[in-house]
């Protein structure tokens, strides 16, 4: 017989601008810090889910929808942890942008999606259920 | 969530900005603004000081490699002292190490600065 997984959910809902990205970093450092990572893999997470929120931000910015809200959902199991970063601006892309070939090629937006891809075990985009723009990423412990 | 930026001159067309606290997507555009002031002035060399830097995300990168463009532009350079492996792994990571001269002590900086100034 299969053992079900328990699993903790924290759900943090914060304003879609710049000076509360450093609100979800907090708040993943310390959701982060209940698994048993290393100190490195923590450090790993809080920056990939800042680069998540920031990407999300960017994309309200240009959008002109400073009121929107961001959804940070987390998952923490025995094996992984789980973080969905949703924002409510209809996605013009699900796929990441391309991760550059060579250093000279590298801007800004395809950094976050390089360091996202870099830091974390699993990312993926898709459109959201809300009709926004929804950013998976998993990072297994040990 | 503070950032503090200083800028010091080391010689002329030379500038250090001392940068302490976190660098992110709301932080960054000081440090945008800081290098565009230093390039209207017509800087042709700037080292970044993330000695105390305690965090430091894609816009930040983005703002550094914007510098080092324009930089480039007029035969300048953009160096980086970054002492913390932290911070220097996240240019190691994305590769950016390759593009930016990186060092660990102001000394080295400035040491590397009088070279490319006398090359």
């Amino acid at each position: 017989m299969a053992v079900e997984q328990k699993s903790d959910i924290v759900e943090l809902k914060i304003p879609c601008k710049p000076e509360f990205v450093g609100v979800a970093r907090l708040s993943i450092l310390g959701i982060a810090s209940r698994m048993q990572m290393s100190y490195d893999d923590v450090e790993d997470v809080r920056l990939a889910v800042a680069e998540a929120c920031t990407t999300a931000v960017s994309r309200a910015m240009k959008a002109n929808k400073p009121d929107t809200f961001l959804t940070i959902r987390s998952e923490i199991s025995d094996t992984k942890l789980t973080i969905e970063v949703e924002d409510s601006i209809p996605p013009t892309s699900t796929d990441l942008p391309e991760v550059p070939q060579s250093p000279d090629d590298i801007d800004e937006e395809s950094i976050g999606a390089m360091l996202m891809e870099l830091l974390m075990d699993e990312v993926k985009v898709e459109a959201s259920k809300h009709g926004g723009t929804l950013v998976r990423l998993i990072k297994y412990a040990g | 969530m503070n950032l503090k930026l200083e800028t010091r001159s080391v010689a002329k067309g030379a500038s250090i900005i001392d940068i302490e606290g976190e660098i992110d997507v709301y932080t960054a555009p000081q440090l945008k603004q800081q290098m565009l002031d230093l390039l209207d002035k017509g800087a042709t060399h700037i080292v970044v000081n993330l000695s105390e830097v305690e965090y430091l995300d894609s816009t930040a990168l983005g703002v550094l490699i914007g510098g080092l463009k324009r930089l480039r532009e007029r035969n300048g350079a953009l160096d980086i002292i970054c002492p913390n492996p932290r911070i220097r792994r996240i240019f190691e990571i994305t590769g950016l190490d390759k593009i930016f001269d990186i060092y660990s002590t102001e000394e080295e900086a400035i040491k590397a600065l009088r070279g490319k100034e006398g090359a």
